[in-house]
């Protein structure tokens, strides 16, 4: 039997599809364009399975319930835009430090504040390597076709569990909102390839859930299972309780720079659009995009080539950590380099850092509209 | 690329005017097809402008929207969007409005050619049920672009809908497509 479906649905129905079929049971929420249809969603598909969707009052409690619900044990999300996130940085800070894992979907729309609802944008890209304060990493997942609203939220809570922190997916409002048919895994072979997050089972005085390797994270078994432990977001030693032990303590930050930094070939994860015939011959061009804009350069990519110009896309589907190595391969190879984005520069500053290179080009948009494949082709036709 | 149709439907939230786009989708995709409908709208879900492209193509489609100036069909029952989106439609394509809700300038009548048909009226006092007009609307598309074999959209459109008004939504396909002949014939 194939471990394949077709399906006819949107971007935010295919995301809190992903959550339900990921064995998600809890999602906290509160509605905002151009994400509402996740949690709309999610309250048809989670009482039918066992689970509960509630909406809370706002967006900090929505996402202080699911972090509940996730130290209590269980997988779970929320789902919001740009102006929910903001609001909920405080307690993302909360998940980072406890090691609690959560997924976060965020269906980005124009900001900065309330912004441009609810046309396009790809603005948070910036906000989701660093939503809260302090040191840690995130982890950013960037749908850029329909089937990817399933798989990479799907990926997105095996990886929260694997690394026991959030981890946001990133849609934008053209991809939540696009409808069209995805071919996405049976939710038979998702739950087969479930990997539950760790637990401890030797004696509950032998358990110390933040007692562990130096690149590896905590191990919370659930709540109400015979293992006391304790949550803070201040600094706290093995068992949760807080410390201002100056080793403890930087063992601890270094730990949750570490379990992430030393692990990025679990995470990274890329496409490649017609870039295997390139040399790095004169004349050729890389381009760099992710999200629906992905889309755009596709269809500009079969212009330039029709009219002569050997163009490809790199597309990164893990934002943060950005897949450094990669991109570094191709901009060493290649020298004619376009960034494109909704925003202004905000991915661009990465590609330059991991490239060395301050002659990026590139081309942005932050009015709300989409950026069609012609402009990307004119500012190719413009700048090399 | 010759197999491509593209047409924009825009008016106000709660017209219902995405469901319309992921009929014609859905039915695309069910000849085997690629139909995509990208739809954009406000966070005011009633009343805000809202519009939505709709891709039927034999070939895979990359881009979510319609191309500005390579648009065929534009339907409008709003004239603030039709005002915001109008110039996505390529000179001489087919433009209907609903002429009590939407004024289209003397330039627009030379650039496009614009029909007029009294969507929310027809829905509302021949059908009986002013939410079938997503369907007129559909129909009448439908009627003009000839981009989907009916059965197989009405089908699709059915599947979509209650089963207590599959009757009055036959009935505003029905009247959608007798009043885009007229149109046409004029």
């Amino acid at each position: 039997m194939s471990d394949l479906r077709e399906v006819v649905s949107s971007g935010n129905h295919l995301a809190a599809l992903a959550g339900a079929d990921a064995g998600c049971k809890f999602m906290g929420g509160y509605p905002i364009t151009p994400s509402s249809e996740v949690i709309e969603q999610m309250s048809d598909l989670l009482p039918a399975r066992g689970g509960v969707t509630i909406q809370m009052e706002d967006e900090i409690a929505a996402v202080a319930a699911a972090i509940g619900a996730g130290m209590a044990g269980h997988r779970t999300m929320t789902a919001t835009s740009g102006p929910g996130i903001s609001l909920k940085a405080e307690n993302l800070g909360l998940a980072q430090m406890t090691e609690v894992p959560l997924v976060v979907v965020n269906v980005m729309r124009g900001g900065p504040s309330t912004g441009l609802p609810t046309r396009v944008s790809q603005g948070d890209v910036r906000q989701a390597k660093n939503p809260s304060h302090g040191d840690y990493r995130s982890i950013t997942l960037c749908a850029g076709n329909l089937a990817e609203c399933y798989t990479e939220t799907v990926r997105a809570f095996n990886l929260a569990d694997r690394f026991m922190q959030p981890v946001f997916v990133l849609l934008d409002e053209t991809i939540g909102h696009m409808h069209g048919k995805a071919i996405i895994p049976t939710e038979e072979a998702v739950q087969a390839g479930i990997v539950p997050r760790k637990q401890f089972d030797g004696a509950p005085e032998d358990y110390h859930p933040y007692e562990c390797e130096p690149d590896q994270p905590a191990v919370l078994n659930k709540m109400f299972t015979g293992y006391r432990y304790h949550f803070t977001g201040l600094h706290h030693d093995k068992n949760g309780f807080p410390t201002e032990e100056i080793e403890t303590c930087r063992k601890l930050i270094q730990r949750l720079e570490d379990k992430v930094m030393l692990h990025t070939d679990e995470l990274e994860s890329n496409e490649e659009f017609m870039l295997d015939d390139m040399t790095g011959a004169e004349g050729e061009v890389l381009i760099i995009a992710y999200g629906s804009v992905s889309l755009s350069a596709k269809e500009a990519i079969r212009h330039l080539r029709a009219a002569g110009i050997k163009a490809g896309l790199f597309r990164p589907i893990t934002l943060w950590p950005s897949p450094a190595d990669s991109i570094k391969k191709y901009t060493d190879m290649i020298k004619n380099v376009l960034c494109v984005e909704l925003n202004i520069r905000q991915y661009t500053e990465e590609v330059e850092r991991v490239s060395s290179r301050l002659d990026i080009e590139g081309l942005y948009k932050v009015n709300g509209r989409p950026i069609s494949p012609y402009e990307i082709v004119n500012k190719v036709k413009e700048v090399f | 690329m010759s197999t491509k149709t593209l047409m924009r439907f825009t008016g106000v939230g709660g017209q219902g005017v995405l469901l319309a786009g992921e009929i014609f989708a859905a039915a695309k995709i069910k000849t085997g097809g690629h139909g995509l409908k990208t739809a954009t709208y406000t966070s005011q879900v009633r009343g805000g402008p809202t519009v939505v492209d709709i891709q039927l193509d034999d070939e895979e489609i990359y881009y979510p929207y319609a191309n500005d100036g390579e648009i065929g069909f534009m339907l409008s029952v709003a004239n603030v969007s039709y005002n915001s989106f109008k110039d996505g439609v390529q000179k001489g394509g087919t433009i209907v409005v609903d002429p009590n809700l939407v004024h289209p300038t003397d330039e627009d009548r030379k650039m496009w050619n614009i029909h007029e048909i009294p969507i929310i009226t027809i829905a509302k006092e021949e059908v009986g049920n002013v939410i079938t007009q997503s369907v007129v609307a559909l129909a009448i598309a439908n009627t003009m672009m000839n981009a989907i074999d009916k059965e197989t959209l009405v089908a699709t459109m059915l599947s979509k809908v209650p089963a207590k008004v599959h009757a009055a939504n036959i009935k505003a396909y029905d009247l959608g497509e007798k009043y885009a002949r007229e149109a046409m014939a004029k």
